[in-house]
């Protein structure tokens, strides 16, 4: 699905990412862990093709294509997609709106024909119950007014209405209660599939009780220095990210 | 409907600077039009000779290039719709009254008059024996206007009597084809107590057009009389378009203003309210997205000069390539203004990076009991929104159309007549090669 190899990114200068390998397999949920600053969200951005990040080296291989070689656009229309740890929002445009043009780039992409109002609406109410997403919030315009947990549910009510082959969940958990992590957990493993990926990337473990990862993986300056099964994740929550660092120093 | 007001400070007249040069121009400007058109009105010679002729030195003209207009002003061109190639009535679907008007002339052919208990419609040449809109006339203060007052012969005389309301819009559309023509128009709308009318003021070029437009539109709102206008501007071509609108409002009224430059080469918008009756409403919204080359100037101004009145504007921009935009709103509170609420907005995006804006609010409060906001901002397409929309796979282009509806939106949203919005959206759309304006749900 997804093989990172010796990846190199920069933003202004600064080297974020320093030769970061990773391989993601059909099916596999993977937690990317690890302290502040270390490159987890610059590690989203540049999948997702931010373009303040500037790819230095490396490859990415998407499915059996060249993820670097396509815009933020195309990646989205190939089946990569994003949930944001800090959703945007948009005033005026409205929530129901803004996602019929992305379906509608993604059937493009694909070569069907534009969806039928009916049909959309049908899918909006079916995928909306995953999340619990309100009514209200359907018509309203993107993220505006949100609280930060109906910002994250919508962020998942988007990825169940794009059904992505690989789903990257940035710091989802970030700002959560325990309610909203619950309704937001649920609705991610409520679309696990074995032809569907997860890159999980948080700081805490709390996320994973919920949403159980296949592997474990430990970032450090900009390098994957660790990796294990989930176990992994509660031994980081006992001892800290400190051990792992003087393990790369010694 | 004179003005009661004690004249205040701000009426004092500005000093007038006058430079050589332009008045030469404006001379030269002057004879050219009228070797074409004949001149009908003498008595405005003095006060063209008082009056500074438009230059950079002039703060209502700073940001203005008038060297534009001093091209040879050449023919008068052909006058009726058919003979210049255009559709009579631009917006599909539109059931108006209609006003013809091609290169100045009234073309009757393309015309349909309103026949209707209480209303007398007819073109202003025609209604020299019509009771006079009763409005003072802005033909003695700007340059331009006082070109209009010498030379306009031609427009829509329109009166709305005590208590009718006019059962559709009335369009006025001006049309401009061929060379060096010089287009000049006045407008005298007269709606009486409460009466209600609607007119939709539609500029249109042929793209061989060039030459000049200069519509003056003076309209005196009656005591609880409603009168909206939809001013779209759409001209293909060379043309520089000069604009007046001065609109009266008597106690209990009000009037609405949208006016949209869907595109123009040269434009120059002044649009002026003057709110002489307690309880009035003033609504004045705009629009302006100029390509490479265009030029939009949009000058507004809210005189509240009685208590207990309230104005509403909003004026957005999107400036692309080499495109440049004015804005100057002026909002006046006389002493006597009390209770005044008067809020303005002008928000600009500059969608390229060689594109210029040159925004001004100026308010200017004599009442000490008002409330009266104003915000004025230029910025930029907000980068994050874009990159979140394309990060779910829309097109850059498509992520662009989707903040730009949701920024002009409130403004087109507000034109009176929805078949004009829905015209104007699809206009747009074109002139940008965007796929769609239309946001519906459902659609």
């Amino acid at each position: 699905m997804l093989t990172i190899n010796e990846l190199k990114a920069s933003i202004d200068d600064a080297q974020i990412l320093k030769g970061l390998n990773l391989t993601i397999k059909p099916g596999e949920v993977h937690a990317i862990m690890g302290p502040n600053g270390s490159g987890k969200s610059t590690l989203a951005s540049v999948l997702a093709g931010r373009e303040d990040y500037e790819v230095d080296g490396g490859s990415v291989d998407f499915d059996g294509v060249d993820l670097l070689d396509m815009d933020a656009t195309e990646r989205a229309r190939a089946g990569l997609f994003l949930a944001f740890q800090y959703p945007v929002e948009i005033p005026g445009v409205s929530n129901i709106n803004f996602m019929r043009a992305a379906v509608n780039g993604k059937r493009e992409h694909e070569g069907k024909e534009p969806i039928k109002g009916k049909d959309f609406l049908d899918m909006v109410k079916e995928k909306a119950k995953l999340v619990e997403l309100d009514g209200r919030l359907r018509n309203r315009s993107v993220n505006e007014g949100f609280s930060g947990g109906e910002k994250k549910r919508n962020e998942i009510f988007q990825m169940a209405m794009l059904e992505p082959k690989l789903a990257i969940l940035d710091e989802t958990d970030s700002g959560l209660d325990i309610d909203a992590l619950r309704i937001v957990s649920e609705g991610v493993n409520a679309m696990r599939s074995p032809d569907r990926s997860f890159l999980v990337i948080t700081h805490y473990q709390r996320l994973l009780d919920y949403i159980v990862p296949d592997f474990v993986h430990v970032l450090v300056d900009g390098r994957i220095v660790h990796s294990g099964g989930k176990e992994l994740a509660l031994e980081l929550e006992e001892k800290g990210y400190d051990w792992i660092k003087e393990d790369v120093t010694a | 409907m004179r003005d009661t007001a004690k004249p205040q400070v701000m009426d004092r007249p500005k000093k007038s600077v006058k430079l050589a040069a332009s008045q030469q121009q404006g001379e030269a400007y002057l004879a050219a039009v009228e070797a074409v058109l004949g001149s009908a009105r003498n008595d405005y010679d003095a006060t063209l000779a008082a009056l500074p002729v438009p230059h950079r030195r002039v703060e209502r003209w700073k940001y203005t290039p008038v060297a534009p207009w001093w091209t040879d002003v050449a023919s008068t061109g052909v006058c009726t719709a058919a003979a210049a190639g255009c559709e009579p009535c631009p917006v599909p679907g539109l059931d108006a009254y209609r006003l013809v008007f091609v290169n100045g002339c009234f073309d009757a052919a393309s015309s349909d008059l309103p026949v209707h208990p209480g209303v007398t419609c007819m073109p202003v040449s025609q209604a020299s024996h019509e009771q006079p809109v009763d409005n003072d006339q802005p033909e003695h203060t700007e340059w331009f206007a006082a070109v209009n007052g010498k030379f306009g012969r031609e427009g829509l005389y329109l009166r709305v009597a005590k208590g009718v309301i006019l059962d559709r819009p009335i369009l006025v559309h001006h049309h401009s084809s061929g060379a060096g023509v010089a287009n000049v128009l006045r407008h005298d709308i007269a709606i009486e107590a409460n009466a209600k009318a609607t007119v939709i003021q539609w500029s249109s070029a042929s793209a061989d057009a060039n030459g000049s437009v200069n519509a003056l539109t003076r309209v005196a709102v009656g005591e609880n009389a409603q009168f909206a206008l939809d001013k779209v501007q759409d001209e293909e071509g060379q043309i520089r378009h000069v604009a007046f609108e001065d609109i009266r409002q008597s106690r209990g009224s009000r009037a609405d203003v949208h006016t949209v430059t869907v595109r123009g080469q040269w434009v120059r918008n002044d649009l002026i309210f003057r709110i002489n009756g307690e309880g009035a409403h003033a609504e004045l919204n705009g629009t302006f997205l100029p390509l490479d080359g265009e030029f939009v100037d949009n000058h507004t101004t809210v005189d509240h000069r009685v208590a207990h009145c309230t104005s509403s504007e909003n004026y957005k921009g999107i400036l692309y390539g080499k495109s440049t935009g004015v804005f100057n709103g002026k909002v006046f509170v006389r002493p006597d203004a009390q209770q005044t609420n008067a809020y303005q907005q002008n928000a600009n995006i500059l969608a390229s990076d060689q594109a210029s804006m040159n925004a001004k609010p100026e308010l200017e409060i004599y009442a000490d009991d008002v409330k009266c906001s104003h915000g004025c901002t230029i910025g930029q397409f907000d980068e994050e929104a874009l990159f979140y929309a394309r990060s779910r796979g829309i097109g850059m282009e498509a992520a662009k159309a989707m903040l730009v509806h949701a920024f002009i939106g409130e403004v087109l949203q507000g034109l009176a007549v929805p078949e004009v919005r829905m015209e104007v959206e699809h206009r747009l759309a074109e002139k940008h090669h965007w796929e769609t304006f239309n946001d519906e749900p459902g659609a």
